[in-house]
């Protein structure tokens, strides 16, 4: 009756009762040796200690041996063995006991990391409410199918992904991108599954489902990046290739010279490079859980060393220092009409993708209407609704990058650029213009002028908000002894005025976006390992140059991902410096653990070569100092 | 591209599946568990991860029996689970 639930509670806790029992013969045998005497009874539960502790070891170093693989279980299985052959049974029943708890309490904690993940894909619920022929039905939430409508209740957690189709909620989206604040989400916003509907009901069509969702395909990622090796990681490993059978010539030669078996034995074991083994791996995956947690997709150990040796920190300005949601500040025609100034630029602008475009086709669109529209209104899909302008089609167009566009519209050329652009076509701007642009600048306003036949007839003056946190997180980069830098295409005076605005270093202004590249290969060439922080899209061939790429937002977008070497998920500037403090905190738990491994190494081989040091304490101190890696590594999991 | 990846295993009869060990204990005992994988008949392709506990199995469906990867593991003394 009862057998079923013992035989499973010991299959479950089988390496604690094995350990347990092990621990218990081998106190019981020692007491009873050292304090009666009965040496042959004592001699005898020391054995069975040995042999209940050691079973489970013996059978993996069986496996080893004929696996041709030559791991610690191999090497504490011989010097158990020698120790019994040559009557040192406590050694014997001492170091199998030491070794089983070492690696029970090693299993124990290594689980704590490997599980780290898993908690983050248990936000998932299990079924979804589909609407299905006409009715509600609850399906298990995989086998949900892209298109079909899910209910979420208000406080359910969200089953899939897909986009908001009736509805309106606030969403904790913490799973995803480590923000716990709740993102507003109604018509058409992409929501993601793992996330909690914290407010109204809301009905969404399903993108994904199951294994397809951000957040698997987040956690797969993040597994990968743990898998992956760091270059310390291989270059132990290459290292442990050669160290493990020199520790064995040792030990042979030993013997050879000092007839000493325990000796030899006692080298075997403490030579084990364990500590040496675990220590950089154990660092890099609690680093990349608990970055992961916080929404802070690191790509692997190799990037996570890299971003750990950062001393200069560069952002592209607009969408990462600054909101990215350009706005029209001002519109000033100089004898002549603004909204006339503003209309013509529009449909200058109309075609281009530029953002400053975007600014001004929209301001042109929100400018109340005078009298009528014309009945030409555009059928374009934007949604041009009754009250906002239409704003024309121009004959031809093309993009001066990082400049401007030149357009034709109504047999009139129209520029809409900057100075450069102007200077370039050599148009003359009046001395009172060029006060009134240098006067918005110092303001850090973005000013572009709007020319009409040759003559400058207007400037419009736009703004970028600046983020909340971006002084204070150019302020804790700083605090870190990281220099940094603002890049931009703007001109010199709005550059300088957004950088003291934010407190940053330096900037660089007037850049074309391929320049970017080039000033980032500069900082590189005077030594500098230098991160870049950017959209990830249009910023993704200086991510890729700088030696550590920081992608914003980029939950959702896999191109970013791809070329980042960290992504944020949430488009939260103030993940920086944790992400930066983060990596640098890595770098030196790895050396740390390194450095502790070679010199529990070195002291226990100096203790046994001189011997001071027994078999059972260079067992103790070997399995301390691989716990102790392991602890230290797992730090990082609460940075 | 997952999907294409896919497909093609299908078409030469291969399958693959995850397993997670979250009780490895050393990374020797991560190589044994994969050494001890691949020598159960059908696994074309193993890979045992330490730090996640993640087991990575290739196998041709007509020859390996799945159940045999978790008494592999088993056997060499970890709990397997599904990934």
């Amino acid at each position: 009756m009862n057998a079923q639930p013992i035989t499973q509670y010991y299959r479950k806790n089988r390496k604690a009762i094995v350990t347990a029992s092990s621990g218990l013969l081998y106190g019981g045998g020692w007491s009873l040796g050292h304090f009666t005497g009965f040496d042959t009874a004592s001699a005898g539960i020391l054995i069975l200690a040995a042999i209940i502790g050691g079973y489970d070891i013996a059978k993996t170093a069986y496996y080893e041996v004929t696996n041709r693989t030559l791991g610690i279980k191999t090497l504490v299985t011989l010097a158990a063995i020698g120790a019994i052959v040559i009557g040192e049974y406590w050694e014997a029943a001492a170091v199998v006991f030491l070794f089983s708890l070492g690696s029970y309490l090693e299993g124990r904690t290594m689980r704590k990391t490997r599980t780290a993940l898993q908690e983050l894909l248990e936000m998932t619920p299990d079924t979804a409410t589909v609407r299905r022929d006409g009715d509600l039905q609850e399906v298990p939430a995989r086998d949900v199918e892209e298109g079909e409508v899910v209910l979420v209740k208000p406080g359910g957690k969200i089953p899939v992904d897909g986009s908001v189709v009736d509805g309106e909620s606030a969403v904790n989206q913490a799973p995803v991108t480590g923000e716990s604040a709740p993102v507003h989400k109604a018509d058409g916003d992409e929501v993601y599954a793992g996330t909690v509907n914290q407010e109204g009901a809301l009905e969404v069509r399903t993108t994904g489902a199951g294994s397809d969702t951000t957040l698997e395909r987040i956690i797969r990622r993040v597994e990968e990046a743990q898998e992956a090796q760091s270059p310390t990681e291989s270059l132990i490993d290459r290292f442990a290739k050669y160290y493990t059978p020199a520790v064995i010539v040792l030990a042979i030669s030993a013997y050879a010279v000092t007839q000493n078996a325990i000796l030899s034995l006692t080298l075997l074991v403490i030579g084990c490079p364990g500590a040496l083994v675990i220590g950089p791996p154990v660092s890099i995956v609690s680093a990349i859980g608990n970055a992961a947690r916080s929404g802070v997709l690191m790509k692997g150990g190799e990037h996570l060393e890299r971003a750990g040796k950062t001393d200069l920190v560069t952002f592209d300005k607009t969408g990462t220092l600054t909101k990215g949601g350009t706005t029209v500040a001002d519109v000033e025609g100089f004898d002549i009409d603004d909204d006339e100034v503003i209309s013509l630029a529009a449909t200058a602008e109309k075609k281009s993708e530029h953002h400053l475009a975007d600014a001004i086709v929209d301001a042109a669109r929100d400018r109340p209407t005078a009298a009528t529209d014309g009945g030409t209104a555009v059928a374009h899909s934007d949604a041009t609704s009754a009250e906002h302008r239409s704003v024309p089609d121009p004959d031809d167009f093309d993009v001066v990058a990082g400049m401007g566009v030149v357009a034709h519209t109504d047999g009139h050329e129209v520029v809409v650029g900057n100075r450069a652009l102007l200077d370039d076509r050599s148009i003359d701007i009046p001395d009172h213009i060029a006060e009134y642009v240098r006067g918005r600048e110092e303001r850090g306003e973005t000013v572009v002028h709007v020319v009409r036949d040759g003559s400058v007839i207007g400037v419009i003056a736009m703004r970028d908000e600046l983020r909340e946190a971006a002084p204070g997180v150019v302020a804790a980069l700083q605090d870190a002894g990281i220099e940094t830098v603002m890049l931009t295409g703007d001109n010199e005076r709005t550059a300088s005025a957004v950088a003291g605005e934010v407190g940053i270093d330096e900037y660089r202004a007037e850049l074309l976006p391929e320049e970017k590249q080039t000033v980032i290969e500069e900082y590189q060439a005077d030594g500098h390992v230098v991160a870049m922080v950017g959209d990830g899209i249009n910023d993704a061939p200086s991510l890729a140059t700088a030696d550590v790429g920081i992608a914003m937002g980029a939950a959702g977008t896999d191109t970013a991902i791809e070329t980042a070497d960290m992504a944020l998920m949430a488009d939260d500037l103030e993940r920086i410096p944790y992400a930066v403090t983060l990596s640098k905190a890595t770098r030196w738990n790895v050396l740390e653990n390194v450095g502790l491994a070679v010199l529990t190494v070195t002291v226990l081989l100096a203790g046994v070569l001189t011997s001071y040091v027994t078999l059972a304490a260079g067992m103790l101190v070997h399995e301390a100092s691989v716990l102790l890696v392991i602890l230290n590594g797992m730090r990082l999991l609460r940075h | 591209m997952y999907m294409a990846v896919r497909v093609l295993r299908r078409t030469v009869m291969n399958e693959t599946t995850q397993l997670r060990v979250i009780n490895f204990d050393c990374p020797t005992c991560a190589s044994t568990v994969e050494r001890a994988l691949s020598n159960v008949d059908g696994v074309q392709n193993v890979k045992v991860h330490y730090t996640t506990g993640r087991v990575e199995i290739e196998y041709d469906d007509d020859v390996a029996d799945p159940d045999a990867f978790a008494q592999a593991i088993e056997n060499q003394g970890y709990t397997p689970q599904p990934a």
